[in-house]
């Protein structure tokens, strides 16, 4: 257990690095900006309760809007992706599964881990773009900037998933 | 009273969920107000530190290109120089009977206090940019912040050590500014897509303006002096309303590699607000 929370804290130290100093200054085509701040809460073990999960969730959040100076932004997403992840991980649990494991490629198998974060990823997404886009509506930027940083932080969900399991193999 | 109890227990992760959507949309909504409120400050101290350490690296790959602009600058202002003192000697020259007073006060309206860039953000909608000087350096809200060609802000908030500015990428952020030499002005307004472009809106329909003309701030607000550098016209547009034209304004300042800025004092702003102040008394 030790072990688990050790770990969540550096990626949560390396992600939250990852985002305010790189991924919030990349702009793919204008429109792609990669949010992989989400992966921490996918990666939250199984069975923890769903109280702590969305706490969690909302500091997280905060921290983002607070070093990206957008208050409360990041904050709501982040929050209502960590509520929804109860009912999504309920969907994609495989059914003979430890439930104190970190979801992953290794436990989950690549199509319901993918599955499992596209959904969570993307209602994050839609949730933090259209609140952006509150200042200045635009439909076909909104949805522009939704699916590229989609198809962005997905991506780097894949490649993160890949590494660690190559790190297991071994 | 028991099944009240069990009902909160039951439903506690909802009511948690709900209080936390609550709190983020309270921050939402009352955006505006934390960015200048003062408990803000004391987040912006440790974000300034942080940001601090990237914008150390950052600012050594940029060295070239800043260099460049720098000594571009530093040359445009020694012929500036060189033209004065020419005409102080003409005018040493010519006949004259009595020296002119110049009062150093009201000679230095406006101060220029260097800065660097610790943050900048280009890929958001609303963007803000977070510089290594406080209120220990003099700076205040609303000051006007210009980089070496171009302008690129103002100042919202301070901490003793930093302060945050509104970027011109910002759609809250609108500044008078007007056609060089043409006196036609309009609001600037960024349509949050590329950081390179923004709008001059509100141009009269009769006002002529070519591809290539330069935008200078107009000076009527107290941000910044007359006639700084903004941006050249690349393109112009019909508004809905058809008595009015909007150009396409390519800035002089690239976002992209800001690192070093100016931040301008006006030493009259507590006299012209105060003066804007008693009229709408």
């Amino acid at each position: 257990m030790g072990n688990t929370w050790l770990k969540l804290i550096l990626l949560f130290v390396l992600l939250f690095f990852l985002q305010v100093w790189l991924f919030n200054k990349i702009h793919l085509f204008g429109y792609a900006t990669p949010l992989l701040y989400i992966y921490l809460i996918l990666k939250l073990p199984v069975d923890m309760n769903r109280n702590v999960v969305v706490v969690i969730a909302a500091l997280t959040g905060l921290l983002i809007d607070v070093f990206s100076y957008t208050l409360g932004m990041h904050m709501l997403a982040t929050v209502v992706a960590g509520f929804m992840r109860y009912y999504l991980l309920k969907i994609f649990t495989p059914r003979d599964m430890f439930e104190s494991v970190l979801p992953s490629f290794s436990s989950f198998g690549y199509s319901l881990f993918l599955r499992y974060a596209g959904f969570v990823v993307l209602i994050h997404h839609i949730l933090l773009f259209s609140i952006e886009s509150l200042s200045l509506f635009d439909p076909v930027n909104l949805i522009l900037r939704i699916v590229g940083s989609f198809i962005l932080t997905m991506f780097l969900i894949f490649a993160f998933e890949s590494i660690n399991l190559g790190s297991f193999k071994k | 009273m028991r099944e009240l109890f069990n009902f909160i227990q039951k439903n506690v992760h909802w009511l948690l969920f709900l209080l936390l959507v609550f709190l983020s949309v309270l921050l939402i909504v009352k955006n505006n107000q934390y960015q200048r409120s003062k408990y803000l400050s004391v987040a912006h101290e440790i974000t300034g530190r942080i940001h601090a350490v990237s914008s150390g690296i950052q600012s050594y790959m940029n060295l070239n290109t800043e260099n460049a602009d720098l000594l571009k600058k530093i040359s445009d202002l020694e012929n500036e120089v060189y033209f004065y003192k020419r005409t102080i000697e003409l005018l040493n020259n010519t006949t004259q009977t009595e020296s002119i007073e110049i009062d150093s006060s009201s000679a230095l309206v406006y101060n220029f206090i260097p800065a660097r860039v610790v943050y900048n953000n280009i890929s958001g909608t609303e963007n803000y940019i977070q510089l290594n000087k406080g209120s220990e350096d003099g700076i205040k809200p609303d000051m006007g912040v210009m980089a070496p060609n171009g302008i690129v802000g103002v100042i919202m908030n301070v901490s003793p050590h930093y302060s945050i500015a509104i970027s011109v990428l910002n759609p809250k952020f609108q500044l008078n500014c007007k056609l060089k030499d043409k006196n036609y002005f309009g609001p600037l307004v960024w349509d949050g897509k590329d950081f390179q472009y923004t709008y001059l809106e509100n141009l009269p329909s009769h006002a002529e303006f070519e591809i290539g003309d330069t935008i200078v701030t107009s000076g009527y607000s107290a941000f910044f002096p007359e006639g700084l550098p903004v941006g050249t016209i690349v393109d112009s547009r019909k508004q809905k309303n058809d008595n009015y034209n909007s150009a396409l304004v390519q800035l002089f300042a690239d976002f992209s590699t800001l690192t070093e800025v100016m931040i301008i004092e006006n030493s009259y702003k507590e006299e012209q607000n105060n003066l804007l102040r008693n009229i709408r008394k």
